[in-house]
């Protein structure tokens, strides 16, 4: 309440601000009543505040990718600087013909696609356990949760003990089941897979929390007047309640994606370098690659536009649902 | 049909180490058709004996039959009953129209053609015909309580419950839709079991009343009969409103004798206080009359503490003259008799009016007369 009737004080100088300004508006124009007559009464007073962060935002973030587009469109290699004189979409097409960047852009989808499925539904699995009012409620919950808590330079490393071909606790189990040895890592056709069971394994936890929180929300009634109109469990959960958890979805979606794309930390830490193992290279690797140990900085800025452009794709969309929505 | 028999049912939650009877063998039987109001205090146990018959409750002990057969351990997908719910429970992100029909989706085998038409029929009886495409967050509250209602009625099922439907309406929507659920129930003659804490809709809606406190059932009878006849002191005091006065009073004799006053007894009424001694006296408010002057036997002089127009009636708090201030008991009289605070008046209390009531166990000994 005070910091409402503050904000009106505040407006309340505002205006009086305004009633100086509006003097001058007779001599003719005054900057400052347009401005706040556009953006709001306290617009120019209040961007000491967000003019500092916004302009240090504007010059990192979207200075830097615009710098990056610029540079992917020279021919920038080695050391030197490059030469803007120049500027043509050579490396776009080089890449376009390069089955290398055609591998890892498909890896990068299968990863998005596939990871992102599989730890949505095993999240939505788990907190739907979670939520039958089960004992250890919180306990379970924390275990699940403890993954993500964890940096992926320490799970890749956990995955790459497990992973190992001789002493791997996962062949060593399979191998006392009396199955033959499986070489997770060194595999092409089996790599992507095991690093998307690992970093599922991660994720999981983090969907859940999401999901739990949007059934949490779900009142009671609504699973008792399903019941009592007749569905059965699968039923009830399949068009009452998992219907309700679109919003859930959307946003445990959008992270797990994005956390698909730059999937980089967990394939370096694995391998202990830029080249991760035949059949898991995807764009985010590829571009480090081709940056700092190929020095192809052209090259790999124009890898890193795509992976920017497919982040875009992904978030675009949430954003403009969000807005429509009200909440932006 | 729809006969819907309870036989000493009772619910027991643990608490702790120990545990809480919420509902404590309760036998009820409603006939097909019937309309049954289960009314009573928060936490008197009421909206946990609706959830056991609709089967959202396990039931301790006891039995609930339909038509003659046992449902206890029936699913409540199974029961063949619609529930309205306080909060209405309208899926947010279906239409009124999939809301209405996903019970027949759910529990029969119709066609869906079979179904628009059953959702249509239900949408026309109640007036929602043209919400059926609108989501239930573009409704307002009364259209809400509409859809709720149409989602039961839709369904055709043995026994409607209902869990408080009304309460959040406003007052006037509210009354408009007490008459309309009545229509309704009597149209349909579906078996309807509606719990409320309202004693105003227990009185006008319901065939019969049960009335239930701390998990025991008080009694059922039709809402004349609690009113007029209560089993006992609860009931009494519960069904009215202004609700019952009682004096605390001890027999002597002919003679009841209360702190500050004296009440001389009839024979008739004598015979039936038989040898109890310890006594509690119960006057409606309407039926305290006033007096014009102080000869009569049962005539009390009395000062106005507070008088609440309520303009066709006043609302009077009276005070014995020999109470002392703010011990006060309430008496309802015309809206144009001239009452004012600090007034000084003669009342009477009639003894064909008078109840009385056992001081320790609060059963009923003597009821009011009724004039047949």
């Amino acid at each position: 309440m005070t910091r409402n009737t503050d904000t009106g004080d505040d407006s309340g100088d505002a205006v009086a601000d305004g009633g100086v300004a509006e003097g001058g508006q007779r001599s003719g124009f005054s900057p400052i009543a347009a401005l706040n007559e556009r953006f709001g009464s306290d617009f120019v007073e209040s961007s000491q505040f967000w003019l500092p962060p916004f302009l240090l935002v504007g010059l990192f973030v979207y200075g830097a990718i615009i710098w990056n587009l610029l540079i992917s469109l020279t021919d920038f290699r080695g050391f030197g600087t490059p030469d803007y004189g120049d500027l043509d979409l050579q490396m776009y097409s080089r890449a376009l013909a390069d089955s290398g960047f055609i591998d890892a852009a498909i890896n990068t989808f299968i990863l998005l696609v596939g990871f992102t499925l599989v730890t949505l539904a095993l999240g939505l699995g788990l907190a739907i356990l979670i939520d039958r009012n089960i004992r250890f409620e919180n306990t379970f919950r924390t275990i699940y949760l403890l993954p993500m808590s964890l940096s992926f330079v320490v799970t890749a490393q956990f995955w790459a003990w497990m992973f190992n071909f001789n002493n791997g606790v996962i062949n060593i189990v399979i191998t006392s089941l009396g199955l033959g040895r499986v070489d997770w890592i060194g595999n092409p056709d089996i790599v992507l897979w095991a690093v998307m069971f690992a970093l599922m394994w991660q994720f999981a936890g983090y969907a859940m929390v999401v999901f739990l929180a949007g059934l949490r929300a779900i009142p009671n009634e609504h699973y008792e007047a399903a019941k009592v109109d007749g569905a059965s469990t699968v039923r009830m959960y399949w068009r009452v309640i998992i219907p309700q958890l679109k919003g859930s979805t959307i946003s445990a979606s959008v992270v797990l994606m994005v956390f698909a794309l730059k999937a980089f930390d967990f394939l370096y830490s694995l391998v202990g370098g830029y080249r991760p193992p035949n059949g898991a290279d995807i764009l985010a690797t590829k571009m480090v690659r081709e940056a700092y140990a190929n020095l192809n900085w052209a090259y790999a800025s124009a890898v890193a536009i795509t992976l920017f452009l497919m982040t875009l794709g992904i978030v675009g969309p949430y954003l403009y649902y969000q807005y429509n929505r009200g909440n932006l | 049909m729809g006969t819907l028999e309870l036989d000493g049912v009772t619910k027991v939650f643990p608490d702790g180490d120990g545990e809480i009877v919420a509902v404590d063998g309760v036998d009820i039987e409603m006939r097909d058709g019937e309309f049954l109001v289960v009314v009573g205090p928060s936490g008197c146990g009421k909206s946990t004996t609706l959830r056991m018959v609709a089967g959202l409750e396990t039931i301790s002990s006891g039995e609930i039959r339909l038509a003659g057969q046992r449902i206890n351990d029936v699913k409540p997908q199974h029961r063949d009953i619609a529930m309205v719910f306080q909060s209405y429970a309208l899926y947010p992100h279906m239409t009124v129209e999939g809301n209405m029909a996903f019970g027949l989706e759910e529990s029969t085998d119709l066609s869906d053609g079979e179904i628009e038409t059953r959702v249509a029929d239900a949408a026309e009886t109640m007036g929602i015909a043209e919400l059926l495409d609108r989501k239930p967050a573009d409704l307002s509250g009364g259209q809400r309580q509409r859809v709720a209602l149409g989602r039961a009625i839709v369904r055709d099922p043995e026994v409607f419950l209902m869990d408080e439907p009304l309460s959040n309406l406003d007052a006037k929507l509210r009354s408009e839709m007490r008459t309309e659920l009545q229509r309704l129930q009597d149209e349909l003659d579906v078996t309807t079991m509606y719990v409320t804490h309202d004693q105003t809709e227990a009185m006008t809606m319901g065939d019969r009343i049960a009335i239930l406190n701390a998990g025991e059932l008080q009694q059922v009878a039709t809402p004349l009969e609690c009113y007029h006849e209560p089993a006992n002191r609860f009931v009494a005091g519960f069904i009215g409103d202004p609700s019952m006065n009682f004096f605390p009073v001890e027999r002597d004799g002919e003679t009841l004798v209360g702190d500050v006053f004296d009440y001389s007894l009839s024979a008739s009424t004598l015979d039936d206080v038989g040898d109890v001694t310890d006594l509690t006296l119960g006057i409606r408010p309407e039926d305290i009359a006033l007096a014009g002057d102080s000869t009569g036997d049962h005539t009390f002089s009395t000062v106005v503490e507070v008088v609440e127009p309520m303009g066709d009636e006043n609302t009077v708090y009276l005070r014995f003259a020999d109470a002392p201030e703010g011990e006060t008991f309430i008496a309802t009289v015309g809206g144009l008799q001239q009452v004012s605070a600090g007034d000084e008046i003669t009342v009477e209390i009639p003894e064909e009016t008078v109840h009385l009531f056992d001081g320790t166990s609060g059963e009923a000994v003597h009821n009011r007369e009724i004039d047949e």
